[in-house]
This record gives structure tokens, sequence and C-alpha cells, in this order.
């Protein structure tokens, strides 16, 4: 027994020391658009934007519970009368977006959070333009799917990527991804939207080929937005991908803390059109321009170096949180997933055996048949259902927080009651395997030095030296 | 209404006296919660500042600040002055004092309470003139930066520009210089840095290193020789028991059994019972003595025969040994609060128990030879204290912490050793707790 655990021991010890970042799809995206952009969010900590996404979000919930439920039972193949057929689908939606707007407003409400009034108009709305485009361009071209995954986590260790997919339409020769936006794609410029679901193709040929540049298993890829439907060509998707891994190794170079120097793209759709951002991002160029001359004030830039190292400690407590899965990934190669498993559940690091009982909202308590378990309240814990012929990481799951263990039962809260349907209809019938994971708090410890950096700079920079 | 010691009372005044930001050391049990509730009530009543926020980093810690107040203040007057923002779970709804996120809410009322993460809630809207933080549980420098932003008077910023570019030569300094008042009440030598770096400071010996303190000496949780005991492990430099609890002493309702007698010794405030378990390895970086875990369940066994009416804690550094602690208890059905050295600041009990765990040929204690946990372990109880484990590997152990001001390393658990056996307790052989 203690052959194993050191082992596992060992392997945490000797990846503490190495990069075990992962780079978000949402990042690589990023940085696609403006490597400066990625930067501003990773390390400087900029924050872009303050608004409250709670219609976007409870669209995301509604879409996440509709997609498996009326929208793919009423899935009519190369309908012409998409208009009735989409009509149907929100008359079939009805209960489910009822629940989660009064699960929403009673949540804000428990928060005295204020809700803008046309609240649930504009979900309504929203969503009936998201069927629309489901119904009048995705079912136009595509048959109905075995079986739709929603909100699917994928880890590819070995290339440094995480993504979290919206929905993984599976069919018996391959698959096709569906991502929402609640906007209207054609009014925004910055082509974000086309990266992330590039970069989550990689993901999502990790998941189904065990390699990311396998494109047999490729059926689809589609953006559904409020105003329509946007479908990349498989061509238009390859040629792209070089520009996705040149800027996910970017991303993770600058997430180790590498020298590496940001290119700026001929058009910034953030700083060439002034948006929200654009300011910060200036004050960085500008700052790091004056670094690079030697022009700071000595107090100043003495200061700044303090920042970047306090940004770069953080940074590192990021890849922290992503220790376990890397200990996993490199036992599974090691001894095969099997005898892998078996030594993480002797160290207690996953714990395998449940299943669910019953859920009362946002808790499920779920039992096994004996009592030996090594899981305590107030951890977090990721809970994955082992998929045959899948990489474990790219299985599905769900996290949630440990809230009581007694004997054989324990009580897990999970982020929302809409995780809890969800995790019902898709996770809760595969053999549960409970790992255990971190939560991620970096941008908003990575927030306030943004602030105290632009304080010292207001500061110390002689108006002089900035740019009229 | 709460009295103040002098202690309490001479930081209470210098704090309304003086800006910027300031730090306040509170070894334990020396009132930290009840001196910044005060100052916060203080400074809203006299009129000192239209505005206070008080911060704390758990849930817990930030109920507590709302039960202060609530007492300080009166239900009726909490209620109008004060609102606990925030985790809506979190907060403690039994209390006077009202729960809001609502923006409109927070700006009506003088007084908020809100825990570190739950800032960014409040951030961008609201100005804060003056700020109370508890730092236990806030590790480094960073997680204090969030509490500050709210506090920042860019005005006066601008008017002081040139005034403060000739002084300020670091991050605490710059926050103290931009129009900050903050206090930071806290102890660096229970709260450390888990940070992943061999070398850091904690958010307090930032605000130490930087800026003027004041120190809290009297304890009013530890009785006299306990408080000696921490005062000069610690190097405090003068903890002492209040009066009124100087002299307390364990109190048990009936005759203890001849096998404990020597352990649960009511006369002795603290008792080292000497065993010779194993230790085992447990998770990525856990520990676990069973035999030690037994002995800490049998002692609480009599414990709770002999003094039904007291609580009791037993605190260990590692996750693995609270959790093998915890079965035990529950298969006895026996209530004890089982608290690693983390999750144990704050809390308190009558009677506390100490796992050491490391037991081995190489003398090697990891973990549990830093000075914070340590001093985490022996500062929470009341009447009596039993360390559990082998006496003779912390007494020769190979451990080297650095200290305070991380200037001088030293032997912690060395130091613990020989001061409980020379001069503050008694070390007792505890065979006889071998059999279980």
């Amino acid at each position: 027994m203690n052959t194993g655990i050191l082992d596992v021991r060992k392997t945490y010890n000797y990846l503490r020391k190495t990069q075990t970042h992962l780079v978000q799809s949402s990042e690589i995206a990023t940085a696609c658009v403006c490597q400066n952009l990625f930067k501003l969010d990773y390390p400087y900590g900029a924050i872009r934007s303050d608004k409250d996404y709670l219609i976007a979000n409870t669209v995301h919930d509604i879409m996440s519970l509709c997609i498996g439920g009326p929208i793919i039972e009423n899935w009519q193949y190369n309908s012409n009368d998409y208009e009735n057929l989409t009509e149907k689908i929100v008359h079939d939606s009805y209960n489910i977006i009822n629940e989660i707007i009064n699960y929403t407003l009673d949540i804000t409400n428990r928060e005295n959070r204020s809700i803008q009034h046309d609240f649930k108009d504009r979900i309504d709305e929203i969503y009936h333009g998201l069927v629309t485009g489901i119904c009048k361009r995705l079912m136009k071209k595509y048959d109905k799917p075995d079986r739709i995954i929603t909100e699917i986590t994928i880890t590819n260790i070995k290339d440094h990527h995480e993504g979290r997919i919206d929905a993984l339409l599976e069919y018996h020769h391959g698959y096709g991804i569906l991502d929402w936006k609640t906007y209207d794609l054609n009014k925004t410029i910055s082509g974000r939207e086309k990266w992330q679901l590039i970069a989550n193709n990689l993901l999502a040929n990790y998941r189904y080929c065990q390699d990311e540049d396998d494109w047999n298993r490729y059926n689809f890829s589609c953006i559904v937005h409020n105003g329509g439907a946007y479908f990349p060509k498989l061509e238009t998707i390859k040629k792209e991908v070089d520009k996705i891994k040149i800027n996910r190794k970017f991303a993770f170079e600058v997430l180790c803390g590498k020298h590496v120097r940001a290119e700026r793209p001929s058009f910034c759709p953030v700083c060439d059109k002034g948006m929200e951002g654009s300011k910060e991002c200036l004050f960085y160029q500008i700052d790091s321009k004056l670094a690079h001359e030697g022009k700071l004030p000595a107090q100043y830039d003495k200061m700044t170096r303090q920042f970047f190292a306090k940004r770069y400690a953080i940074l590192k407590e990021r890849a922290e949180t992503h220790l376990h899965k890397h200990v996993a990934s490199t036992l599974i190669d090691q001894h095969g997933e099997e005898e892998a498993l078996q030594r993480l559940e002797r160290t207690g690091v996953i714990c395998s055996g449940y299943f669910y009982d019953f859920d009362i909202e946002e808790r499920v308590v779920m039992s096994r048949k004996d009592a030996d378990f090594s899981l305590e309240p107030r951890r977090i814990v990721r809970i994955i259902g082992i998929e045959p012929k899948r990489p474990f990481l790219s299985c599905i799951s769900e996290q949630a927080s440990v809230m009581d263990v007694s004997n054989n039962k324990i009580t897990l809260s999970f982020r929302s009651k809409v995780a809890v349907r969800r995790a019902k209809k898709q996770l809760f019938h595969l053999p549960i395997i409970m790992m255990r994971d971190e939560l991620n708090l970096t941008r908003s410890m990575l927030r306030p030095i943004h602030q105290f950096h632009k304080l010292a700079a207001d500061i110390f920079i002689p108006q002089e030296l900035l740019p009229k | 209404m709460i009295d103040l010691n002098p202690d309490q009372e001479r930081i209470l005044n210098w704090r309304i006296n003086s800006g910027g930001v300031a730090g306040v050391i509170g070894p334990a049990g020396c009132g930290k919660t009840t001196t910044g509730s005060f100052l916060a009530v203080k400074i809203v009543c006299e009129g000192y500042a239209r505005k206070v926020l008080l911060v704390a980093f758990t849930n817990s810690a930030a109920n507590e600040f709302c039960r202060e107040l609530s007492i300080l203040l009166g239900p009726e007057a909490a209620k109008f002055l004060c609102v606990r923002s925030g985790y809506a779970p979190g907060a403690d709804t039994s209390l006077s004092i009202p729960f809001s996120n609502s923006i409109e809410v927070v700006r009506t009322k003088k007084i908020v309470i809100c825990t570190t993460q739950s800032l960014r809630r409040l951030s961008g809207c609201i100005k804060f003139d003056n700020m109370i933080i508890d730092e236990a549980g806030i590790e480094r420098l960073e997680h204090l930066l969030s509490p500050f932003t709210l506090g920042i008077n860019q005005l006066g910023v601008n008017l002081m520009k040139d005034y403060i570019s000739y002084e300020t030569n670091n991050i605490i300094e710059l926050a103290s210089q931009s129009g900050i008042v903050a206090t930071v009440v806290g102890d660096p030598k229970q709260s450390r840095p888990i940070g992943l770096a061999d070398y850091d400071l904690s958010a307090m010996e930032w605000v130490l290193r930087c800026t003027k303190y004041d120190t809290l000496f009297t304890t009013h949780r530890l009785p006299n020789k306990l408080a000696m005991l921490v005062d000069e492990f610690a190097d405090y430099g003068g903890l002492r028991a209040a009066h009124d609890i100087a002299a307390r002493r364990l109190i048990v309702d009936k005759d203890i059994d001849n096998e404990f007698r020597s352990i649960i010794n009511p006369d002795e405030v603290i008792t080292w019972a000497d065993l010779n378990g194993t230790e085992e390895m447990a998770g990525p970086s856990s520990w676990y003595n069973d035999i030690e875990a037994k002995a800490c369940v049998k002692i609480c066994c009599e414990l709770r025969r002999v003094a039904p009416s007291k609580s009791i804690s037993i605190v260990t550094r590692y996750t693995e040994q609270r959790r093998i602690i915890t079965r035990y208890l529950r298969s006895l059905d026996v209530n004890v609060r089982v608290l690693t050295s983390t999750g144990a600041l704050g809390t308190q009990a009558d009677i506390v128990l100490f796992s050491i765990v490391r037991n081995n040929p190489e003398r090697i204690v990891g973990a549990v030879g830093s000075l914070q946990d340590l001093n985490v372990a022996i500062s929470r109880s009341k009447e009596k204290l039993i360390i559990v484990g082998n006496f003779e590997t912390m007494l020769n152990c190979w451990s080297r912490s650095y200290d305070m001001n991380h200037r001088i390393k030293q032997n912690f658990p060395q130091k613990l050793a020989k001061l409980v056996d020379a001069k503050y307790g008694e070390v007792v052989q505890a065979t006889s707790l071998l059999s279980y």
C-alpha cells in the first residue's frame, strides 16, 4: 500500500516544481484577437467590465436544460416549417423557462440585488431567437443527434488546454459542437467567438479521438446567436488551427512567467475602436515602453517589481489549482487508467463507488456501500462520470463542494439547481468518481494589484513622460 | 456594556487620532474582534468617519463582528447603523444586523460587514473612510489589497502627489499615503502564509514591517501558566492573563480513573502525554498516527465522564488525523470538536488536546514544527491543555523555522518541549493508553 501512496506523493512533489498551468479556450480566443488583450487579463488583472451577466447566465441555464429536452425531442431534419417548429419548442420549454426564471429571481431577491424591469421579456426574446437559429439553420442541415451533452469541461493536460463546451451533439459516426451567444454575432467585430469555437474543436477531437489533430470524428461546429447561426467550414477551421496553437503557447508562456513579447495585430477591436479596456491596454503599453527605455522613476520602478512579483505568485497559485488533474493524468500515462485510479483512491485523491440518492434544491445526497471514505466538509470536488473509451479528464463532470459526510452518505452542494438537474440527466447514471479540485480565485486577487499599479503610476510618473 | 482593558483603550485612542494603515497585534484571547468592533462604533458615533468597513476573511469571523456590534450597540441601533453584505448562506440571520447585497441599502448604512471574497460586489460603487480588517485567514499581502482599494481617496492623492512621491517605498506605504485609513487586527505568530514559496511574508507581517503597530497584552482566555508558556514560546514580550481568569483551573465533577489521573490532573494546566505511536503517510501530503488518535479518543471519553459540561477540542496539524479521530469519536458517539490548526484559528474550548502525529527515527516533524501551527494549537484552551505525542521526537527533532522577522531560524518544537518540561507543565508517560 505504501508504495502506491509514495508514488502518488512523489508525483505531487515533482509536479509542484513544474508548470501546471492550463489555458482556457476563452483565453486562447482573447489572445487570438490581440495578445495584449490576453496580457490585460493575465498577468495584469485589469478588469474590462463590471457588468452583471444575469440575463446571459439565465439564458445559458435554460439552453443547457432545453437542448437535451424539448429541442432534441422536437428535432426535425430539413424541415421547412421552422417557424411553427420554433413555436412548438418554445411552448414545450415553458415549464423549464419559468422554473429557471423563478429560481434566478428568488436568488436575486435573497441577495437583495436589483434586476432590470424587462428581465423576463428579454429572456423570452433571446431564447426565442436561439431556438429559431437552431430550427432554421442547424436542423435544416443536420440530423437529430443520438445524444446531447451540455456544459462539459474537457481538459487536455498534454497540450495545457481546458475548456467548457456549451453543447456536444453526439452521432454514431462523430460529433458536432454547439455554442450559443445571447447577443447578435453579426454586430460584433472581434471575431473572438470564432476562435473560441475552434479551440473547443481541438478539445472535442481530444475527447473523441485522443488526439487534438485527428478530425475523423468531426461533423460540424456552430454558433447559434440571437440573430442566426454561424457554421465555419472544416477547411477554414483547419487553416486557423495553427493560430490557435501559437496563441495557446503564448498564453501558456505568459502564465508561466516567461518574457514573451506580445504582438499587436494590425487591427485591434478594443484599442482601435476605443472600446472598454482600451485605456488600460494603453496604460500598460506606455508603462512597458517607459520601462524598456529606462525612463521609469526609481521608486515607481521598484514598486512595479513588487507588483509583478505578487502577480506571478498569484499565477503560480492558479497553476496549483490544476495540480490534481496533472497528477491524475501523469499517473494514467505511467500505469494505465485502472491502476492509476486505484493508486489515487488509496491516497485519498479520488473516491469511487458513489451513487445518487436524492436532491433538494442545490444539494445532492449520494451514498456508497461502505463508510470508509476520505472526503471532508468544505472540500471542492469534481464529480466525474466515467464514460467508456473517453480520456478520464474529458468525461462528463460537474464541480461541487462537500457539505456533510456521515457514515456512508455524502451531501454535496452544487453551483445551482440547474447544475443538479443537468447532473441528474447526464452524469449520475454513470459510474461516479469524485476527484479533489480547487477554486480558481486568480482574477479577484489580481484586480487590486492592477488598481494599485495604476495608482502608483498616477503618483510617480511625471506628466511630461506620458504621450500627449 | 463591554468593559475595555487598558490595552484596548490605549489602542482605541491611538487609532481614533491617527490615519493611514496600522496594525494591532492580538495574541490568543486578547479581544481582537471586540477591539475592532468597538473602534468601528466609536469612529461612527463620534463622527470621525461617515462610513466604516469591517472585513474578515471567513464568514464565521464576519459573523463574530456582527455579534460584537449587536452587543455593543443593542439590537435596534445595530439594525439601524449596520448591514452585513456578501454571501447570503454564510451570514448569521439570527443576529439583528440585516443582510443585503443591494448597493442602495449598503449606501444608507454607516457600518458595513463583509468578507474579503465578497468585496467585489461593493467595489466601484462605495468608498469607505475607515476600515477594520481582521487578518485571521488573510494569508498574503494580495488578499489584503482588495479591501484597501475601497478606501483610496483619489482627490487626496491628486492633492498630495508631490508629497507622496518622496515618502513611499512599498505598497503598504503607498496605501497609507493614498488616504486609506485602515486598522489591521491580527497576529503574525498565529496565521502564516500558506504559499507556494518557502519564504513569504504573511499579510500581517507586511503591515507590521511598513507601519506603526501596537500590541494587546492581556488575554481573557489563557490562565496564567498557559499565558506564560505562550508568551515565552512565541516571544510576545509580556502576554499576561487577566486577573479574573489567571488562577482558573479545570474542575471535575467525578473522580478520575487511575489510568488517566496523571494526564487529566486538574492541578496542572499543561500536561504532555508521552506516547510512542507510529506515523503513517496519507493523501498527497498528509499524515496520521493511529495510536495517538485512539489515545485522544480515550482521554476524551474519560473527560466527558468526569467533566460532562466542559467543551473539548482536539487540534492537529493534519487533516488525515482529524478525519481518523472524528471517525473514532463518531463510532463511540462522543461529542468533541476536532480541528486542524488552520481551522482552529479564532476558536477556543475549556479543554484542548493537541495531537502531534509525527514520530519517526529520523526525527523529522515537517509542517508541525512551524511557530504558527504550534502557537495556535497551544493557545486555544481556557482551562487545560493536553499535548499527545512523542516527547523525545519533539525535543530532539530536526526543525528550523523562521521567526516572525524572518531573521533567525529556530527549533520551535524543541523550544516547546523544553518549556513544558522545565517550567510550565508536566510530561507523563502514557503507555497505558496504547491499549484500545
